[in-house]
């Protein structure tokens, strides 16, 4: 019952930065220089995914409280720094893409753009350098909360984050390169190719700073998963760009999805069956079974998501189709 | 400072300005499913453009609520580590529904409403506000069953210290919870339906163009304000029963249950101040005076007969200056509920100063500050962008403009104004 629910908090969060990651993505490419047309156009490609992307977090948010409280007391206190910049991030795409378009001044509009650019990077460094935190281990103690913060202040944690960074901008590229109008699509498709190297010498280098992080290498449970999905992850980049060279964007979307949402999948296996490791005391750390809710609420959620999970997905699949493919001269026109 | 008392702050900060959009959402979007299906049925086009009109005002508001409620939710964790340490196996449950049933599906009906003008069929495009509004009524209704939780605890057993789950259908039938949401509920229709009449009396003092549609959205407003404030009181009042049954502390009550409860906490707990800050009662006051204020709306509904309420004018001015009243109202009414909680943050089972995180003061300070500030900007210019966009009046909103004639050249951006 917990790791069923573990699972399904592990796909919601990661579809959470795959879904909200193109918006991040799409929201640092504002910052490339095309002009004002050229940002609206990239804001409309987003347009009505928008608001379906960025409520997987809200419900993994949810399922995390729901399901595993005691986690998510621990993991957001003890984590603060990384938690409110992440947060931060969040709300200021949220409001800036909503409300950019709502001035008529232009001037006012590109203020809007930049706070989207300002929030992106730090929705994209502060999840990436959550999910360092957990695979670093916390100094949880005896009593059950994490000593600190200053834990998180690591350069593995600064790598990770920007290696979400490079993650997300790519992804958003090749988003763009699904959506815009043909011609758009081929320059920003060449940005995301150039993109893609950038991105795999920041998982590189990550992984080799992980790799080199004593803290790492003892909080890690499973390292042979620990090593093959970086591995996996280089994969997909490199399959992003082959698919991109030979002008299949649709492809290489799955790709870069696919590298978005590995790191999730990286830390919930590699720390398996722990999902926060203590630095200090190994007998705190805490397991996910320990973490989770007791049996009559794991059970009475299971009755509620069930059910409801097809309807979830059905409703979003549905946004997806309606609205698939170019957007055009006729692409309703909001954000 | 200590890092309990930012704590609460922040809470009381972020919980307030969430609340002010939250209730106009609620409001609003119960009065645009009326128009909307009006236009469905009638195909009179007055309805589609007061529907664009209002809706666009509508989805401005719904951008602060959402940046808000994301932060409150993970406030939870960030600030009350407590809170879902003892408690969360049952108070987090109907969050979790919450995000689930409701959150998740509202904003995803939302998203393809913005952008299904012109693209969508009209009844499909129907079908998805009344999702919208749906899932914002449930939306509404989990909370409070938590919320009416924290208030009356129920349903739950101790073990080791830590609460479980025993009987959700008891968190259902909780009796701090139905005529609580029916007030919540009514006092969003007061709010959506005042919001509705000022914006438009605004429109007729300045003698704006479309003189018809806003004489319309008056007389919406001002019957919804009038059949609101009336459910407001009902049910305002109907809550002192069970209030006083189950917490006999909140508005600094002294009677012999009060005292009781006291002496079985100061056994249980130890000796402690356990009646709740004199605020709570203050705010309860004020609450009811305004709430009686605002029903002298119903004096106005017989001057709805030929439009006496627009050829007299001064009828408009105070639909205008009442304005803020049902906003100051709704804090009000939420200080009084929570304040009065005190010193609990689950009544009788959690003390607040146990379910604080512990995270260090200065840490709790700049995070209040960072926010507060954060937050309070992005209220401010959210309400001067309402605020501009009611007075534009309802030429041209940019929600469900019709795309560009497909012989333009092929360029997203509209003419704009």
């Amino acid at each position: 019952m917990d790791l069923a629910w573990y699972a399904v908090l592990g796909l919601f969060f990661a579809s959470y930065l795959v879904l909200a990651g193109y918006d991040y993505g799409v929201g640092l490419l504002l910052a490339r220089g095309v002009g004002p047309a050229g940002r609206r156009e990239a804001l409309t490609a987003l347009g009505p995914f928008f608001l379906g992307n960025e409520v997987w977090l809200v419900a993994a948010v949810g399922i995390l409280f729901g399901a595993f409280p005691l986690l998510e007391g621990e993991l957001l206190a003890g984590c603060y720094p990384a938690v409110v910049g992440a947060l931060v991030g969040v709300i200021l795409v949220t409001v800036g893409v909503q409300l950019r378009s709502r001035p008529d001044d232009e001037r006012i509009r590109a203020r809007w753009d930049r706070v989207v650019v300002i929030g992106s990077a730090l929705a994209a460094l502060g999840w990436g350098a959550l999910l360092a935190a957990l695979l670093q281990g916390v100094p949880l103690q005896a009593d059950g909360h994490v000593a600190g913060v200053t834990h998180l202040a690591t350069p593995f944690a600064a790598a990770a984050g920007l290696a979400m960074v490079t993650l997300v901008a790519v992804h958003g590229a090749t988003f763009l390169t699904v959506r815009l109008s043909a011609e758009a699509a081929a320059v920003v498709g060449r940005t995301a190719r150039r993109l893609v190297p950038v991105a795999l010498t920041a998982v590189a280098l990550a992984t080799v700073v992980g790799l080199l992080s004593a803290r790492v290498r003892d909080a890690v449970q499973r390292p042979a998963v620990a090593v093959l999905l970086p591995v996996l992850l280089v994969a997909a980049l490199l399959a992003a760009r082959a698919a991109l060279t030979r002008q299949r964007p649709g492809w290489a979307l799955v790709a870069t999805g696919a590298a978005l949402a590995l790191p999730v999948l990286l830390v919930g296996a590699a720390l398996w069956p722990y999902v926060l490791v203590s630095t200090t005391d190994p007998d705190a750390s805490l397991r996910v079974a320990d973490a989770a809710a007791s049996a009559p609420t794991l059970r009475l959620l299971g009755w509620v998501a069930l059910p409801l999970l097809p309807a979830l997905l059905g409703f979003q699949a549905m946004c997806w189709w309606v609205f698939r493919g170019r957007t055009d001269g006729r692409a309703p026109v909001y954000w | 400072m200590d890092t309990l008392l930012l704590a609460r702050l922040q809470f009381a900060t972020t919980t307030s300005i969430h609340f002010l959009f939250v209730i106009v959402t609620l409001g609003l979007v119960t009065l645009l499913v009326g128009m909307q299906t009006a236009w469905v049925l009638t195909g009179n086009p007055k309805w589609e453009r007061l529907t664009r009109y209002w809706g666009q005002l509508y989805v401005i508001n719904y951008v602060l609520g959402i940046a808000t409620g994301i932060v409150m939710e993970f406030q939870f964790g960030l600030n009350w580590s407590g809170l879902s340490r003892y408690v969360g196996n049952v108070f987090g449950a109907p969050l979790a529904i919450e995000t689930l049933v409701a959150f998740f599906l509202e904003s995803t009906f939302l998203g393809m409403w913005i952008f299904g003008w012109h693209r969508l069929g009209k009844g499909v495009h129907l079908a998805l506000l009344w999702g919208v509004a749906i899932t914002a009524y449930a939306s509404a209704f989990w909370i409070m069953v938590a919320n009416s939780w924290l208030q009356n605890p129920v349903g739950y057993e101790v073990r080791d210290g830590i609460a479980h789950l025993t009987d959700f259908g008891a968190l259902l039938t909780n009796p701090s919870l139905g005529m609580a949401f029916g007030h919540v509920v009514s006092a969003a229709l007061l709010v959506g339906g005042m919001l509705m009449a000022a914006v438009s009396a605004g429109h007729l003092i300045r003698r704006t163009p479309d003189f018809a549609l806003f004489r319309t959205s008056l007389r919406i407003g001002l019957v919804t304000a009038a059949l609101a404030i009336t459910m407001v009181q009902g049910f305002g009042f109907a809550q002192f029963g069970p209030v006083g049954a189950v917490q006999p502390t909140k508005f600094g009550g002294d009677g012999p249950e009060s005292q009781a409860l006291i002496a079985e906490w100061t056994t249980r707990f130890g000796p402690g101040d356990y009646t709740p800050p004199v605020l709570a009662s203050v705010g309860l006051g004020f609450m009811i005076l305004i709430g009686f204020t605002l029903g002298c709306v119903w004096l106005l509904l017989p001057l709805l007969f030929r439009d006496w309420v627009i050829r007299l004018r001064f009828p408009l001015w105070l639909i205008l200056l009442a304005l803020p009243l049902p906003f100051i109202a709704v804090i009000l009414g939420w200080i009084s509920r929570e304040v009065g909680r005190q010193p609990w943050v689950a009544y009788g089972l959690l003390p607040t100063e146990q379910a604080v995180s512990p995270v260090s003061a200065p840490l709790m300070l700049t995070s209040l500050i960072g926010f507060s500030l954060l937050l309070g900007t992005l209220a401010v210019t959210n309400w001067v962008l309402l605020a501009r966009h009611a007075r534009r009046g309802a030429a041209d909103p940019a929600l469900g403009r019709p795309p560009a004639p497909p012989s333009e050249p092929a360029h997203p951006e509209p003419a704009l104004l």
